[in-house]
């Protein structure tokens, strides 16, 4: 099976501007990898290059067989958002419905966002406006929605913040099992490195040393 | 409040030393039955049959219709316009479209359009719907540009289509931004087209020319003093209906009081 995602020779950034350069990378279906490092050294600019939302400024990315800016076929990828990316006025259905649609055919949409929902708690919560809900259970229907879309490559930019330690666990339990039953890849970036050790099969540290204000190759390394 | 007060009053001074006293005042015949057609309502609706109110109530139609049109027209202009939706090669071609129908007044669309199809009510609804396209699109795809780019990103990121975004992401976001703006429009196009009228485009507007060219200003100053009550009543419903398109309007649910009087005449107790 071919990768999920493979990087060569990234450098990631705004404009002329980098932030982060990777020299070779790679990320297999079926493996969890989690990013880790400081605030503001482009880990989430990463997630959106290989999302297809932000243009790297030199290298490749190919996702799930297409290399970008191609796009990889529709509802291959699960972005979760810092910020979620929930539409607010709109009820918990209805933004699962929104991920479900882009990666089922029509038939099966509506049975997956109701499986989606179920799994995540949330069954209760259907119809209610995402406003009215909490932050926990906000980034649950965030959860759900990529899980009912059926990706082949989850991007999570710290999902798991301010869920208490059961939903968390609950959460992570859904993902993992998605993950492992598709064959599915997942990254993941994440603050919190003992939490990220023990969810993912390889953690990634970014680390931007001492003196250069930016990443180098160097300075992305396995652990 | 105050300003609102002072100006009635000053309207109320300037009737009486234009023509002496107020209820004597033979400005008042605009709201009396017309002679001809014969008015059929009872006796307290007679109204009704008045020119003040046919003109004023063809306005209100007017500019409902127009708003009607605009907002169907201006809303896919809006979505074409906007750059955190589509490339520069749709976005300024679409934002010529919606600049060029901004770019005269709904006066001068009235005119052109009292020329192509001649006098009556249908010019005044074609020109204040293209007046509408370029107020509201603009409104619009500002609106739009505005909005949290998270959902965005993960609907584009999920490869739904840009009819799906438009559809499912942008103008559920947005609804209530768009809701708000299409009532202030009706609310603007209720006071532009009481002007329309007088290039024959329809609405109050046509009597006041027909009063002014007969040098009737009595009647002419009572038209004004109607339609300054009407949009000042339609600002108000207007103000108390956007206020429930607010992302906070759940919680400071508006009250009629409220919109009517200064806020110090109200208890500060919230109505939900």
């Amino acid at each position: 099976m071919p990768e999920a995602v493979r990087i060569s020779n990234l450098e990631v950034g705004f404009q002329s501007h980098t932030l982060l350069s990777i020299e070779d990378f790679h990320v297999n279906p079926g493996e969890v990898l989690a990013i880790t490092g400081p605030s503001g050294i482009g880990k989430t600019s990463l997630l959106k290059t290989i999302a297809g939302l932000l243009k790297p400024i030199s290298g490749t990315v190919q996702v799930c067989g297409a290399t970008i800016p191609q796009r990889p076929e529709r509802g291959s990828i699960g972005y979760i958002p810092q910020k979620l990316g929930l539409v607010r006025h709109s009820s918990v259905w209805a933004n699962v419905m929104l991920g479900s649609r882009a990666g089922n055919p029509r038939s099966t949409s509506r049975e997956h966002a109701m499986n989606a929902i179920e799994a995540m708690g949330l069954g209760e919560k259907k119809n209610e406006p995402i406003k009215r809900l909490s932050g926990g259970q906000q980034r649950r229907v965030a959860t759900a929605r990529t899980l009912a879309q059926r990706p082949r490559l989850i991007l999570a930019d710290e999902f798991l913040s301010e869920l208490d330690e059961e939903t968390s666990e609950r959460v992570v339990n859904s993902v993992l099992n998605y993950v492992r039953s598709n064959e599915a890849a997942m990254i993941l970036v994440e603050h919190d490195v003992s939490r990220a050790r023990e969810i993912s099969d390889r953690l990634l540290i970014i680390d931007d040393g001492r003196l250069n204000p930016f990443i180098t190759d160097t300075s992305v390394m396995e652990v | 409040m105050v300003s609102v007060i002072v100006l009635i009053f000053s309207f109320w001074i300037l009737l009486k030393l234009s023509s002496g006293m107020v209820w004597d005042w033979n400005g008042w015949s605009v709201i009396e039955p017309q002679s001809y057609p014969p008015c059929e309502a009872n006796r307290f609706l007679e109204f009704t049959c008045s020119t003040a109110w046919i003109g004023m109530i063809e306005t209100i139609k007017i500019a409902i219709l127009a708003t009607f049109f605009g907002m169907i027209l201006s809303l896919p202009m809006g979505l074409l316009s906007s750059r955190n939706l589509f490339p520069q090669y749709i976005t300024y071609p679409s934002r010529a479209v919606v600049s060029a129908c901004r770019s005269l007044p709904s006066l001068i669309w009235a005119i052109i359009f009292v020329i192509l199809v001649g006098l009556g009510p249908k010019a005044g609804i074609m020109a204040m719907t293209i007046y509408t396209v370029g107020y509201l699109g603009k409104m619009q795809y500002e609106a739009i540009e505005g909005m949290n780019s998270a959902p965005l990103e993960a609907a584009n990121a999920m490869g739904l289509t840009k009819a799906e975004v438009s559809l499912w992401v942008v103008i559920p976001e947005t609804a209530n931004h768009l809701i708000a703006q299409m009532i202030f429009m009706f609310e603007y196009n209720v006071r532009s087209g009481t002007v329309i009228g007088i290039v024959g485009a329809g609405g109050i507007g046509y009597y006041i020319n027909l009063y002014l060219k007969f040098l009737q200003y009595d009647k002419v100053a009572a038209y004004l003093l109607i339609i300054f009550l009407v949009v000042m009543l339609i600002d108000l419903v207007s103000i108390y209906l956007r206020s429930f398109f607010t992302d906070e309007s759940e919680n400071t649910k508006p009250s009629w009081t409220g919109v009517f009087l200064p806020q110090n005449f109200e208890k500060a107790t919230p109505s939900k």
